[in-house]
C-alpha cells in the first residue's frame, strides 16, 4: 500500500505540474495578453500622455470619433504615435498586435505604410501656386510597381501633418481588464480599428479599412493591402451562374459607401442574392471574402465570429454594383455589399484620385453589437 | 487669410495629386427612408464636394456675404424640399421639415461639410399594398445619389422591392402595410388565421402573382394568342367556322387548365430549387412559344393539340415564375406557402383576364367578322414574339417592350371596346337575320359561320366534342 503511495507520488506531481502548466498556458489567454500589451503601454506614458489616451467605456463621444479623413480634418482622440517615443510607439504598435492575428496586423500595417507613400508621392508636387489641374499621380490603368514614383523624394515634407505611418492616434476607453469590458482605438487616415474586449470575447465591429494607393511598391513588391477583399469578391463573382448574378448585380450606381462613419446603428434593406441560393461552394467562398474582415481581430476572437457568421450564412446577402471585371494583377472597379444579420460589409472605390482600382474604402459593422453594445447587454 | 490659404492648398491638392479622402466633384445626396405605421420619416446627407462646393454654397449663401444666416439656411432647405417629387401610392405628398443642421461654411469649403436634412411625410389611410415614389432633382447636374430604406422596426411592414434608375435619383419603394382597408380582407382575415401563412406575406406574394401575370405581358399574350382559334374549326389548313359554343367553353377551359398545370408543376420544381435553369434561354423559349401560337391562330399547326402545347409550354412559363419568386429570397418553407400564394394570384388574374375575353371571343367568332380579330390578334402576337426574340437572343435593343406596354396600360379600355364591339355585330346580325327570316325563310341557322356547308359540319363535330 505504501509502495503504491510512493509510486504513485512522484507521477501525481508530475500531473500535477502538467495540470499547473496547462492552466497557466490557459490563463495566458488573448485577453490576458491584450490586457498585459495594453498595461505595459501605459505604463511607458507620462500622466499627461496618459489622461490624453485614456477614456471612458462608455464615452459616446470618443467611440465615434473615427473617420476615413486625415486626422487633420477629423482629428482622432488620444495620441499620435509621432507624439510618442521610440518606446513609447513599440509598446502602442504591440498592443494593437496583440489584439489582431498576424494577418490583419499586416493589413493594418500595410494601410499605414500606403499613406507614408501618399505623403512621399505629394511630396513631389510642384509647389503651391501652380496651375491646380494637374493629372493624378500615377498612371490611369494602374501603376505598374517600382516604376519609381514611389520613392521617396528629398524635398521637405509640405504635408507631413496630414498623411503618413507616424499619423495614427491610439486611445483605451475603460480600464484594461480581463472581466469588464474595455476598448482599444487605433486609427487614422484610411484605419479605424475599434476593438471591443470582454472577458475572453472580441468584437472588432465598427472598423474601417481603407487604401490609397489600394497599390504600390515596397521593397520590390507589389502591396495591395486590400487585394484580397478585391479578389477573393471577384472570385465569387464569376462563380455565380447568370441568373445568380443577375440578383447579385445591382441595376444602380453606388457613389459611395452607405453605412460609413456617423451612420452607426442602421440596418438597411438588405439587396441582391441571398446565400441561401448560392450552392456550397459558393457559400464557402462568401465566408472566406467575409473572412478579410472577420479575421483581422486575434484568432480565438475571430474563431468565434466566423462561426457566428456561419450560423448566419443562409440570411446573408450579396450585392454588386459596377464592373465585373478588373486589370489582372489590380484591384476591381466595383462597389460590393455583404449584409447578414450581425454582419454588414461594404467594399467602395472612391473616385478621388482619378483611378477606382487605386482608391478603396471599406466598412465592417455588426448592426447588432457595433462597439461591444450586444456583448454589454447580454 | 490662413483659412483662405487652407482652402486653397485644398484644393489645389485634392485637384493635383488626389490626395484627399474627402469628395471631389460630386454633390453626394445620401437619403435615408425609415418607414413608420403612420408616416415615413426621411433623413437627407448633403455633401457637396470640393470642386463643386463653390456652386453649392452660391446657392445657400445667397447674399455672398460669406455667413449662412438661419434665413438663408431655411430658404436653401425649402428649395432642396421644393426639388423632391415625392407621391405616396400615386398621390403627391407634402414633406415637414423636422430639422436642419448646417456645418461652418469653412467645411463645406473644403469638401468636408455635411447638411443635414429631416422630414417626415405623414400617412393617410390606405390599402395594405404602398408605394411611395421619390425623384430628387435637386442639383441633377453635378449630384450623385444614395438612397435607401432601414428594416421597419414595426415587424408587420414588409419591405417587398425596391427600384431605381441607374442614378439612383429615381427611388420607387414598394412594401406591405396590413390592417389598411384591404380589398382582400376575407383573404387577410383566413391568412392571419394560419400564421405561418401571414408570417410569409401570403397576401402580398398572392397579389405578386397577380401582378406578374398582368404585368409579364408575355405568358397572356401566350395564352391569349392560343385561345384566338379555340371557338373554331380547323378544315386542312385553314380555320373555318364556328365550332359551338360548348365546343369553345370546354376549348378554353381546357388550354386554360393545361398551362395552369404545366407551370404549377415546374414552379414548384424550380421553387423547391429541384430544378435551376438559366433565364435567358427560358425567356427566349417563352417569345418563341408566343410566335407559334401566334402562327397557329392564323394557320393551324396543331389543331386539336392546343391543351398539349399548352401544357408544353406551360412548363417553360412556370420556369420564368419561379425567377420571379427566388428575387425575393424566401427560404425553403416560405416557399412552399409562397408557392401556393404566387400560383394563386397567377390563376385569379389569368381567370379574370379569359373572363375578360372569352364573351368577346364566343360572340364574335359566329361572324365573318372574327377573321380579322383573329389575324389582328395573331398578327400582334407574332410581330410581339419576334421583336422579344431578336432582344432577348440577339441583344439587338427593339421598341416591343414599349408598345406592348402601351397596349397593355389600355388593356381593359380594349377588351370593353372588343366586347361592345362584338356585342354591336352580334346585335346588328340578329336584327339583320330576323329580316332575313322573314324575306327568305330557307336561312334557317342565324349563327352560322362562314358559309351553311361548313356550319352544318361544324354540328355534328361540336356535338362529338
Amino acid at each position: 500500500m505504501i509502495a503504491f503511495s510512493r509510486r504513485t507520488i512522484p507521477g501525481v506531481v508530475a500531473l500535477a505540474l502538467i495540470c499547473s502548466s496547462v492552466t497557466s498556458a490557459q490563463a495566458q489567454t488573448a485577453t490576458s495578453r491584450i490586457v498585459s500589451a495594453a498595461n505595459a503601454f501605459l505604463s511607458t506614458l507620462d500622466e499627461k500622455q496618459r489622461q490624453s489616451v485614456l477614456f471612458a467605456f462608455d464615452d459616446e463621444k470618443q467611440r465615434v470619433r473615427w473617420s476615413n479623413l486625415p486626422t487633420s480634418f477629423v482629428p482622432r482622440g488620444g495620441i499620435s504615435l509621432k507624439e510618442m517615443n521610440a518606446t513609447q510607439r513599440s509598446a502602442a504598435m504591440a498592443l494593437v498586435s496583440s489584439a489582431l492575428s498576424q494577418k490583419g496586423f499586416e493589413k493594418v500595417q500595410q494601410i499605414m505604410e500606403g499613406d507614408e507613400m501618399l505623403k512621399t508621392t505629394d511630396n513631389n508636387q510642384p509647389p503651391a501656386g501652380n496651375n491646380g489641374n494637374r493629372p493624378p499621380a500615377g498612371d490611369r490603368n494602374g501603376p505598374p510597381p517600382g516604376n519609381g514614383a514611389n520613392q521617396p523624394p528629398s524635398g521637405g515634407p509640405p504635408n507631413g501633418a496630414m498623411f503618413g505611418k507616424d499619423v495614427y492616434y491610439i486611445s483605451i476607453l475603460g480600464k484594461p481588464s480581463e472581466k469588464d469590458p474595455w476598448m482599444v482605438q487605433f486609427g487614422g487616415h484610411h484605419l479605424a480599428l475599434n476593438i471591443t474586449i470582454a472577458g475572453e470575447r472580441g468584437v472588432l465591429t465598427p472598423t474601417l479599412t481603407g487604401a490609397q494607393p489600394a497599390l504600390y511598391a515596397s521593397k520590390g513588391k507589389t502591396v495591395r493591402p486590400l487585394g484580397q477583399e478585391s479578389d477573393k469578391s471577384l472570385a465569387l463573382l464569376n462563380a455565380l451562374d447568370e441568373n445568380q448574378r443577375k440578383q447579385a448585380i445591382l441595376s444602380y450606381h453606388v457613389a459611395d459607401l452607405v453605412l460609413g462613419p456617423g451612420q452607426d446603428g442602421k440596418t438597411i434593406q438588405p439587396e441582391g442574392l441571398k446565400a441561401s441560393a448560392m450552392s456550397d461552394r459558393q457559400r464557402a467562398m462568401l465566408l472566406d471574402l467575409m473572412s478579410e474582415w472577420a479575421d483581422i481581430i486575434h484568432k480565438s476572437a475571430a474563431v468565434a465570429r466566423m462561426a457566428e457568421l456561419k450560423a448566419d450564412i443562409n440570411e446573408t446577402w450579396f450585392a454588386w454594383s459596377g464592373p465585373t471585371t478588373a486589370t489582372p494583377g489590380n484591384n476591381i472597379t466595383a462597389y460590393y455589399r455583404i449584409q447578414g444579420p450581425h454582419l454588414v460589409i461594404e467594399y467602395a472605390p472612391q473616385r478621388l484620385g482619378g483611378d477606382l482600382a487605386l482608391h478603396v474604402h471599406t466598412m465592417y459593422r455588426d448592426p447588432t453589437n457595433d462597439y461591444g453594445r450586444g456583448l454589454a447587454a447580454k | 487669410m490662413r483659412t483662405r490659404l487652407i482652402a486653397a492648398v485644398a484644393i489645389f491638392l485634392s485637384l493635383g495629386a488626389g490626395a484627399f479622402a474627402h469628395r471631389l466633384d460630386e454633390y453626394l445626396q445620401a437619403t435615408i427612408i425609415t418607414v413608420e405605421k403612420d408616416r415615413v420619416e426621411v433623413l437627407m446627407r448633403l455633401i457637396p464636394g470640393v470642386a463643386v462646393s463653390s456652386i453649392v454654397l452660391a446657392s445657400i449663401d445667397t447674399n455672398g456675404d460669406g455667413v449662412l444666416s438661419e434665413a438663408e439656411q431655411r430658404t436653401y432647405v425649402e428649395r432642396v424640399l421644393h426639388d423632391q417629387s415625392i407621391t405616396v401610392d400615386g398621390k403627391n405628398a407634402i414633406p415637414t421639415l423636422v430639422s436642419l443642421k448646417f456645418p461652418a461654411i469653412e467645411e463645406i469649403k473644403e469638401g468636408l461639410g455635411e447638411i443635414q436634412i429631416e422630414f417626415t411625410l405623414d400617412l393617410a389611410d390606405g390599402g395594405p399594398q404602398r408605394r411611395i415614389v421619390f425623384e430628387n432633382h435637386h442639383q441633377n447636374q453635378i449630384s450623385a445619389y444614395l438612397v435607401n430604406c432601414l428594416v421597419p422596426r414595426d415587424p408587420n411592414i414588409r419591405i417587398l422591392t425596391q427600384n431605381r434608375n441607374e442614378s439612383q435619383s429615381f427611388y420607387q419603394l414598394n412594401y406591405e402595410q396590413p390592417g389598411g382597408g384591404s380589398q382582400l380582407a376575407s383573404l387577410r382575415a383566413w391568412s392571419t388565421a394560419h400564421g405561418w401563412m401571414s408570417s410569409v406575406g401570403f397576401t402580398s406574394l398572392f397579389r405578386l402573382g397577380m401582378r406578374h401575370i398582368a404585368e409579364g405581358t408575355d405568358h397572356l399574350l401566350f395564352l391569349l394568342a392560343l385561345l384566338l382559334p379555340a371557338p373554331l374549326l380547323a378544315l386542312g389548313s385553314r380555320w373555318t367556322g364556328f365550332a359551338g359554343a360548348r365546343h369553345s367553353l370546354l376549348q378554353i377551359l381546357r388550354v386554360v387548365t393545361a398551362f395552369t398545370i404545366g407551370h404549377s408543376i415546374t414552379l414548384a420544381l424550380a421553387a423547391l430549387g429541384l430544378v435551376r435553369v438559366p433565364s435567358r434561354p427560358i425567356e427566349v423559349l417563352i417569345a418563341l412559344s408566343i410566335l407559334l401560337s401566334a402562327v397557329h391562330a392564323l394557320r393551324p399547326l396543331f389543331p386539336g393539340r392546343e391543351a398539349r402545347i399548352a401544357a408544353f409550354f406551360g412548363l417553360i412559363h412556370g420556369l420564368a415564375f419561379a425567377a420571379t419568386l427566388e428575387e425575393l429570397g424566401l427560404g425553403r418553407w416560405e416557399r412552399v406557402a409562397g408557392i401556393l400564394a404566387f400560383n394563386l394570384g397567377i390563376e385569379t388574374m389569368q381567370l379574370i383576364v379569359v373572363a375578360a375575353i372569352m364573351p368577346s371571343l364566343v360572340l364574335f367568332s359566329r361572324m365573318k367578322l372574327y377573321s380579322v380579330v383573329r389575324i389582328g390578334g395573331a398578327l400582334y402576337a407574332g410581330f410581339a414574339s419576334l421583336g422579344w426574340i431578336a432582344e432577348r437572343l440577339l441583344g439587338v435593343h427593339s421598341s416591343v417592350d414599349v408598345v406592348v406596354n402601351l397596349v397593355a396600360h389600355h388593356a381593359a379600355w380594349i377588351a370593353a371596346a372588343l366586347f361592345l364591339t362584338s356585342l354591336g355585330c352580334w346585335w346588328l346580325r340578329s336584327a339583320f337575320d330576323q329580316i332575313d327570316t322573314t324575306t327568305a325563310p330557307s336561312v334557317s341557322l342565324p349563327l352560322t359561320g362562314r358559309l351553311p356547308a361548313q356550319s352544318i359540319n361544324s354540328r355534328p363535330i361540336a356535338q362529338i366534342e
